[in-house]
């Protein structure tokens, strides 16, 4: 706990760096705004439709594997902190963790059978 | 100092909390979302869990409200649109609202320390060790879900496609 | 902690900070003159001597332009946008170890700004937060390109980071700690006294996941696919303003800085020179505070050749498509990634039976 104290000193000191960029700009830079100038970047022509379009869902489903693929990671983390001390003890650690992979790559293994990201 | 902090926290968390369900557009609502998981990291971080409060941001901050905002651009979702609520919702929402508040009831009722218990030593290796001994069975089962989860968002989501730009699939 | 503590802990915070940030204007230089030098062209030298006034203008011009703030943004999520993406890049470098310790009235204060038992943790953590800017500040901007390249960025970041933490994991494994001083502490010495006992000889494969991943996970060539112009405009910071790039781009340096970092403490020895072991310097240099400035050095050194190693392979490389990018990161790096954890734990096992 306290070894985040200089953390939240960073934290206030990096907020200090952001507003002051954020208010420089503000200072020096000239406003002048024209209707045409604020209007939406869309090279040039008149800006066709809401930029709120539906996406494909290929993105939601890179974002649900990341989601997966993030929580069987953070169970890697624990893993190899103690597996070096656990060793002593035989290698119980180790068959765990191989059984836990497994299931894993036939995971892995599946989206490449199935080519749900299109990979191939 | 840990007493300050923690109502700081606890506050900071509630606000934010209560700025998702009050946000009008729901891309508001996941930024107080990331907001109110800061909070509760502090809080671990408080109980000297700080693998908690990593795993806490890694996992919720970093990872479940990506998916969150993706579904909000994804579909695209226009207040204006939304279905009116029907008779389920409706029963759900009541059944939450009374579960949360025996819940509190329970909570409440009970004596509030005054004081925060000490933080544990060395935190980290013991929950690791417990993790690997103690609850081995559960962490093995847990991979199981993960990979019955891989084969369910597929067969739901059906059609993947390279995603380029912003095509309509 | 008194308050002498508390004073010295605000300065070397400060003072790591503020020197992580003149990477900007350092890597402002290097990069341009980096480009000119390898497409054989004279680069920035009217300002100053050498062009080394270059950076000074720039920043003023990007503070003289105007600033526009388009009418069809949502304003809150837009004027944070860059802010977002800076504040989670100023938090990652409290984890880096810059040096053993130096000491103030015969007391030790770490070179680093906080010693986190889960310092790796942290940095993956913090680090992966740097998206929301980008994918709420390309939303808010309202703008088809914008939203495109968030989109892009994101599904990139969060694509790469796997490979990254599971390079980070093996790294773990070998060195058993999450904190990135305790790593560098055991890469001190030499492997059957002939290498150096450094990271990446001990996890050549981690180290080039780590490697790779880490230019994506900065949106540098050749994975800069957010900001691709050729399609893309300007990606998702089409909308913004000259001082919001400018603060983007700052926080893209302040992340190459600290992945550099990353990979000096991790793979590199952090802040033991070769062969020479710490004991020995202390002895030659007689003095705690001497060998600390040592340290910084060669810290910082082997940190500006990773930098410049960035600008080498920016002007080298060509771009990837975008199909094959998510290939990479899905079908070659995260199996490697576990082959590797696999790997480091296999021998760990056979070097304790042994």
């Amino acid at each position: 706990m306290e070894a985040f104290l200089p953390v939240g000193i960073l934290f206030i000191l990096a907020i200090i760096i952001s507003a002051g960029l954020f208010t420089v700009k503000r200072l020096l830079g000239p406003r002048n705004p024209v209707p045409a100038k604020l209007a939406v970047y869309e090279c040039g022509v008149t800006p066709e439709s809401s930029a709120r379009i539906p996406f494909q869902t290929g993105f939601y489903l890179i974002a649900v594997l990341f989601l997966l693929f993030d929580v069987e990671a953070a169970f890697f983390f624990p893993w190899a902190l103690v597996y070096k001390e656990s060793l002593a003890e035989g290698p119980a650690l180790l068959i765990a963790m191989l059984i836990y992979m497994a299931l894993l790559v036939l995971g892995l293994v599946y989206i490449f059978r199935k080519d749900c990201l299109k990979l191939n | 100092m840990r007493e300050i902090l923690f109502v700081i926290f606890s506050i900071f968390t509630i606000t934010a909390a209560s700025g998702v369900l009050l946000s009008k557009s729901p891309v508001y609502s996941a930024f107080s979302l990331i907001l109110s998981f800061f909070g509760l990291a502090g809080l671990y971080l408080l109980w000297g869990s700080t693998f908690m409060a990593m795993i806490q941001i890694l996992i919720y901050t970093g990872a479940i409200v990506v998916l969150f905002v993706f579904v909000v651009m994804l579909l695209n979702l226009n207040t204006e649109k939304e279905n009116p609520p029907n008779l389920l919702f409706w029963g759900i929402s009541a059944g939450s609202v009374w579960l949360l508040s025996l819940i509190l009831l329970r909570v409440l009722t009970r004596s509030i320390p005054s004081k925060l218990p000490a933080v544990p030593v060395d935190q980290l290796r013991t929950i690791s060790k417990l993790l690997f001994t103690r609850y081995l069975w559960p962490f093995e089962v847990l991979s199981l879900f993960l990979l019955v989860m891989i084969v369910a968002i597929f067969a739901i989501t059906r059609t993947g496609e390279i995603p380029v730009g912003g095509e309509k699939s | 902690m008194d308050l002498t503590d508390l004073i010295i802990t605000v300065v070397k915070t400060a003072v790591i900070y503020i020197g992580m940030i003149q990477v900007v204007p350092l890597m402002l230089i290097v990069e341009r003159r980096g480009a000119a030098l390898i497409q054989d062209r004279p680069g920035p030298n009217r300002v100053g001597p050498f062009g080394l006034f270059q950076p000074i203008a720039d920043v003023i011009k990007m503070m003289m332009k105007e600033v526009i703030i388009p009418s069809q943004v949502n304003k809150a999520l837009y004027l944070l946008g860059p802010s977002l993406v800076l504040l989670p890049a100023s938090l990652v470098i409290a984890a880096l170890p810059f040096g053993d310790f130096f000491s103030v009235f015969n007391k030790p204060y770490l070179l680093q700004v906080a010693n986190i038992d889960v310092g790796i943790l942290y940095v993956l953590a913090i680090g992966s937060l740097g998206i929301y800017g980008i994918l709420f500040g390309g939303w808010a901007s309202n703008n088809k390109f914008s939203l495109m390249g968030a989109m892009r960025a994101t599904s990139q970041i969060i694509s790469y980071e796997i490979p990254l933490g599971l390079a980070a994991c093996s790294a773990v494994l070998w060195y058993g700690s999450f904190s990135l001083r305790e790593m560098v502490v055991t890469q001190e010495g030499t492997l059957w006294g002939v290498i150096p006992n450094w990271g990446v000889f001990c996890q050549p494969l981690g180290f080039l996941l780590f490697f790779i991943a880490a230019f994506a996970e900065t949106n540098r060539l050749p994975f800069d696919l957010p900001e691709t112009e050729a399609e893309l405009v300007a990606g998702f910071h089409t909308e913004y303003g000259p001082m919001d790039f400018g603060t983007f781009f700052m926080a893209e340096y302040m992340n190459m800085a600290t992945m550099s970092g990353l990979m000096v403490a991790m793979y590199f020895g952090g802040w033991h020179l070769p062969w020479i072991a710490d004991a020995t310097l202390l002895q030659w240099l007689g003095s705690r505070n001497i060998l600390a400035i040592l340290q910084v050095v060669t810290v910082v050194t082997k940190m500006a050749f990773f930098m410049v190693v960035y600008v080498w392979v920016r002007w080298t490389i060509p771009r990837f498509r975008f199909d094959q990018l998510m290939r990479l990161a899905w079908k070659n790096l995260i199996p490697l990634g576990l082959f590797n954890i696999v790997l480091t734990a296999v021998i760990l096992y056979l070097k304790g039976a042994a």
